[in-house]
């Protein structure tokens, strides 16, 4: 039998958070790994009037291709690749994996050339994001290889997925206008018109100038599952230092981070396992060594760590940075080939003040009303 | 462990039938359902130094297009896919499908919307495939739907179509090359002749083909692969076919055709199953009246009917014909939105004589040698 909650979650992403009209233009990227997500997806398109493109890649593909293709191969984009970014009105990537860490032994060299090959493709991409001539939606699908990164069972992980996702089954449209409403009010309340972040937790004493910067509140239009509230700090601002309680994920795992900030550049870094890539990744370019982004997670059905970024941002109590680049919606500036999440956890005894109030204390904000999200 | 045979038929396709080269774009369509083929493909094209275009479709995927598109959805076919028919090298179709009935209950109405949405695709990739332009070859990937069709288990069914595409496993490309060496000596044999005639049970047709050119289907278009064709003279066609095969089309089934031709013209049928559905499509255009093909089937190891038309018309031992549209390269002059194979059987005392010279009995040639 065909799970309900897919059907629930496709009619979320199609008619709230993409919002598709008659005679829109929509392609979907996917593996075949996501197929019960991508049929129902595919269905919710049509019954919208919407006209679906799919984008369907094997789950063996990524790494065939750099397994088999030269270096000419590799840089290849195919013309009807770019048609789709320059001419679409709606994006929808579902990453389904049937192994997350199958790419681990391929020559980094490769990834870069495809790196560079894509940017066209990827300037597209965020251009038309920008400028809201391209709607993009990203989820995650639930099999066993993202079960098995969150060290649980498929059946426990699917719960896991689907509460986040949808946290009111009756009503997610619903749940999630609700959540805006009060993820808005977060930011009217606490943070608008703020000049200084100041963030206290163990091993962690960060501040951040936050000067004409704009808070974003995310609610289910671009990702789901959702929930966080995300800024990009004036770049040479931050001064401090911070211990990341969780793993960080870039094809290799780095755990035990600790970044030191001087004038907003990272001026130490360490971690316990993997230093080395850490170095190297700080370095990639100039960008990579400030902080592109500083959020806040905000939902509750997430609630333990899963490595994988699209969740783990989301955690409700956690905040993170991103190194590398901003988001010039936000009023960043930051340019570079990296934008790498870091998380840390703040609900044992983590505080958050805004020019010296007290806004969030032990993974909860602190609202002068009861909002209820 | 991946079937070896899997990998050497990726290799006749991407090294021989389509020749892939280095630079080459290479488009492959299929369906999930081929995955181990398509990767196998995939693999090849990369090292034949081509660059792969992977357009793969789920299973369900047209049932759920037909079931809840609208007619404006129905008809709606994307540029990028054009783009591909019209600006890429070469074109792999590995025909896939879990279930061959799936779209029994829909609306022929719907199909002829979404065939006529793709027909300035289709008639691109036909005209780009006559001018040499691209390079396009279908093959047929062993699914438990085929192999319930056929009447087999699906391990059976897999030695069946490997056998068929590929007689001499450890040399794929070398039989197709002998194979399309001998078959070129009968072509030859055929240039120049004008007249053909087939008698077997209640069979007894004349078809002029003079003017006409017999193709060679050595496994650069199709694999499996092995008939030779011709268009025959439009107005010619006289006597009567009995077609021992049943026809399947959009999953349903005709059988004990027959047909009375008249100055080309089909002047009666009838079937002893689904005769309506028979006389139906005969009347689609005045073209679907007229042979647009007339064909001899070469491969031995299709020895059996299976449903699927890329193997039954290439049954060693069989004749085809097809009602409408006819091909151009042939000589062909036929016109007509369909073409509809019908298959007999010629090895129960079936002949076939050109210009009064007997050329094949019981399902073998005899001028060979």
């Amino acid at each position: 039998m065909k799970d309900p909650r897919v059907e629930k979650l496709a009619d979320l992403m199609v008619n709230y958070s993409l919002g598709l009209k008659p005679g829109e233009k929509v392609y979907m990227r996917a593996s075949t790994a996501g197929a019960p997500l991508i049929e129902a997806l595919y269905v919710k398109i049509l019954q919208a009037g919407a006209l679906p493109y799919l984008w369907t890649e094997l789950s063996s593909q990524p790494y065939l291709f750099f397994r088999y293709a030269s270096e000419e191969q590799i840089r290849h984009i195919p013309e009807p690749n770019m048609m789709l970014v320059s001419t679409y009105d709606a994006y929808i990537r579902i990453e389904a994996e049937d192994n997350t860490r199958d790419q681990n032994q391929i020559d980094p060299e490769k990834i870069r050339w495809r790196g560079q090959a894509v940017q066209e493709y990827m300037k597209t991409l965020f251009t038309r994001i920008g400028d809201g001539t391209l709607r993009y939606m990203a989820t995650v699908f639930p099999t066993h290889a993202h079960a098995q990164d969150a060290e649980m069972g498929l059946e426990e992980f699917e719960g896991l997925y689907y509460k986040a996702c949808l946290p009111d089954m009756g009503d997610p449209v619903g749940y999630w206008q609700r959540f805006s409403r009060w993820q808005a009010r977060l930011i009217d309340q606490l943070l608008r018109g703020r000049r200084k972040i100041h963030i206290l937790a163990p091993d962690t004493d960060l501040t951040l100038d936050i000067t004409g910067r704009r808070f974003l509140n995310s609610d289910a239009r671009m990702n789901i599952p959702d929930g966080e509230i995300f800024t990009s700090p004036v770049e040479d601002s931050a001064e401090g230092h911070v211990a990341f309680t969780y793993p960080a994920t870039e094809g290799r795992e780095i755990s035990g981070i600790r970044l030191w900030f001087e004038k907003g550049k990272v001026v130490k870094a360490t971690a316990e396992k993997n230093e080395d890539f850490l170095q190297e990744v700080i370095h990639s370019d100039e960008g990579a060594s400030r902080i592109g982004e500083f959020a806040i997670g905000t939902n509750e059905g997430i609630t333990r760590f899963t490595r994988n970024g699209l969740f783990d941002e989301k955690i409700s109590g956690t905040f993170h940075l991103a190194l590398g680049a901003g988001f010039p919606e936000a009023g960043g500036t930051n340019e570079s080939g990296l934008h790498w999440d870091l998380i840390s956890d703040l609900r044992g005894g983590g505080r958050i003040f805004a020019d010296d109030q007290l806004i969030y204390e032990d993974g909860q904000f602190l609202l002068t009303d009861d909002g209820h999200r | 462990m991946i079937d070896p045979r899997i990998e050497k038929l990726a290799g006749l396709l991407v090294e021989y039938s389509t020749a892939v080269q280095p630079g080459d774009k290479v488009y492959v369509r299929s369906t999930t359902a081929a995955t181990p083929l398509i990767e196998a493909v995939y693999r090849k094209i990369f090292q034949a130094g081509g660059h792969p275009y992977l357009w793969i479709e789920l299973p369900q995927q047209p049932f759920l297009l037909y079931k809840y598109g609208s007619e404006e959805q129905i008809r709606h076919f994307p540029e990028p896919y054009q783009k591909l028919a019209e600006t890429y090298d070469a074109y792999i179709r590995i025909f896939a499908e879990e279930n061959t009935k799936a779209l029994t209950h829909i609306e022929p109405q719907k199909v002829v919307w979404f065939n006529q949405g793709m027909s300035r695709y289709s008639k691109r990739l036909v005209q780009r495939m006559s001018d040499h332009s691209i390079r396009a070859v279908g093959t047929l990937y062993p699914t438990s739907g085929y192999a319930q069709d056929a009447e087999m288990s699906l391990v059976e069914y897999e030695d069946f179509v490997y056998c068929a595409c590929m007689p001499d496993p450890e040399d794929p490309v070398g039989f197709w090359r002998a194979f399309s060496e001998r078959q070129q000596r009968i072509v030859q044999w055929l240039d120049g002749k004008r007249r053909i005639q087939v008698t077997g049970p209640e069979t007894d047709l004349t078809v002029d083909i003079g003017g006409r050119k017999f193709i060679n289907c050595d496994a650069h278009v199709n694999v499996p692969d092995g008939e030779i064709y011709t268009g025959p003279v439009e107005d010619s066609a006289e006597g009567c076919v009995y077609f021992s095969y049943p026809a399947v089309i959009s999953g349903r089934e005709v059988s004990g055709i027959r047909l009375w031709f008249e100055k080309g013209r089909v002047v009666k049928a009838s079937a002893e199953k689904n005769e309506d559905f028979l006389l139906k499509l005969i009347n689609t255009d005045e073209g679907s009246h007229r042979i647009g093909e007339f064909a001899i089937g070469t491969n031995d190891r299709i020895n059996r009917f299976t449903g699927q038309i890329l193997l039954d018309e290439k049954i060693g031992g069989s004749f085809h014909l097809a009602l409408g549209f006819g091909y151009p390269e042939t000589g062909s002059k036929n016109e007509s939105s369909i073409h509809w194979d019908l298959i007999c059987d010629l090895r129960n005392g079936g002949k076939i004589t050109a210009d009064d010279q007997l050329l094949y009995e019981n399902g073998r040639f005899v001028i060979e040698g």
